[in-house]
C-alpha cells in the first residue's frame, strides 16, 4: 500500500478502535513517519474527500461516518461509544463496522430523544430523515447537509 | 441529515428553520444507502463513490430524480 492509504487505514482504524479522533503524534508512532509527512497526508485525504479536517488544518473533524468530535448522534457498538456526523453516518457507523449497534440521537424538531436498536436491520420506530441540501451541494459545506 | 420523529415534524422544522422542504427518507432506505456507501469502509480500497456510482447506489435505495443527482444543477 502507499503512504496515503496506509494513513488512511491508520486512522480509520484508530477511530475503530477508540472511538476517538487520532492525534497527528499517534498517527506518526503508528506509521513510524514524522509528523510533517502525517500533516501532508492529511491534506491530500481532505483533498480527496476522505478527511474533514477542523479549521487548524491539523485535526481530524470527520472521517465519515466517524465524527472526531462530539455531537448529537451517539452510536453504541459492544462497548464503544462513536460520534456520528448526521443521521445517515449514525446508521454508516454500524455498516462500516459490520456490527449491530443502538443508536441515540433527537427529533430535530420536538428534541425528544430517539433511540434505534439495529440488529441485521433497524427495529422500526416513528422516524423519518430530511436531507435539506442536494447531493450536488454536500460538498459546498459538508458540515451542514 | 437530521432525524424527525415524523413528517409533521420536518414541516415545522423546515418553516422555522426558512428551510425548504426537501426529499424524506425513510428509516430502512438509510440502512440501505448506509451498507452501500459505508459497507467497506474498514478496506484499502474504499473510496468516494464517483457521480455514476452515487446515482446507481442512490437508485437502488429508491432515491432518484434531480435532488439525488451529484451532478445536476436543477434542484427544483
Amino acid at each position: 500500500m502507499d503512504f496515503d492509504t496506509d494513513l488512511k487505514m491508520a486512522i480509520y482504524g484508530h477511530f475503530a478502535e477508540s472511538a476517538k479522533s487520532p492525534t497527528v503524534f499517534e498517527m506518526a508512532s503508528a506509521l513510524s513517519a514524522p509528523e510533517k509527512e502525517i500533516f501532508e497526508g492529511y491534506g491530500r485525504l481532505a483533498d480527496q474527500r476522505v478527511l474533514v479536517l477542523n479549521p487548524d488544518g491539523e485535526t481530524i473533524r470527520m472521517a465519515p461516518p466517524f465524527a472526531g468530535i462530539p455531537t448529537q448522534h451517539r452510536v453504541r457498538v459492544g462497548d464503544k461509544e462513536y460520534f456520528a456526523n448526521c443521521a445517515w453516518d449514525a446508521l454508516g457507523i454500524p455498516a462500516a463496522l459490520h456490527a449491530n449497534a443502538e443508536i441515540y440521537s433527537r427529533c430535530e424538531q420536538s428534541k425528544q430523544p430517539l433511540h434505534i436498536v439495529l440488529e441485521g436491520r433497524p427495529f422500526p420506530v416513528p422516524c423519518v430523515i430530511h436531507f435539506a441540501v442536494p447531493a450536488a451541494q454536500w460538498w459546498d459545506d459538508i458540515v451542514y447537509t | 441529515m437530521l432525524f424527525f420523529r415524523s413528517e409533521e415534524m420536518v414541516n415545522e422544522w423546515c418553516e422555522a428553520n426558512f428551510t425548504p422542504r426537501q426529499p424524506l427518507i425513510e428509516l430502512d432506505q438509510l440502512w440501505n444507502l448506509s451498507k452501500a456507501w459505508y459497507g467497506n469502509r474498514m478496506t484499502p480500497e474504499a473510496r468516494r463513490p464517483g457521480p455514476e456510482e452515487m446515482r446507481e447506489i442512490f437508485a437502488k435505495c429508491g432515491l432518484e430524480g434531480p435532488f439525488w443527482d451529484p451532478l445536476s444543477d436543477h434542484f427544483g
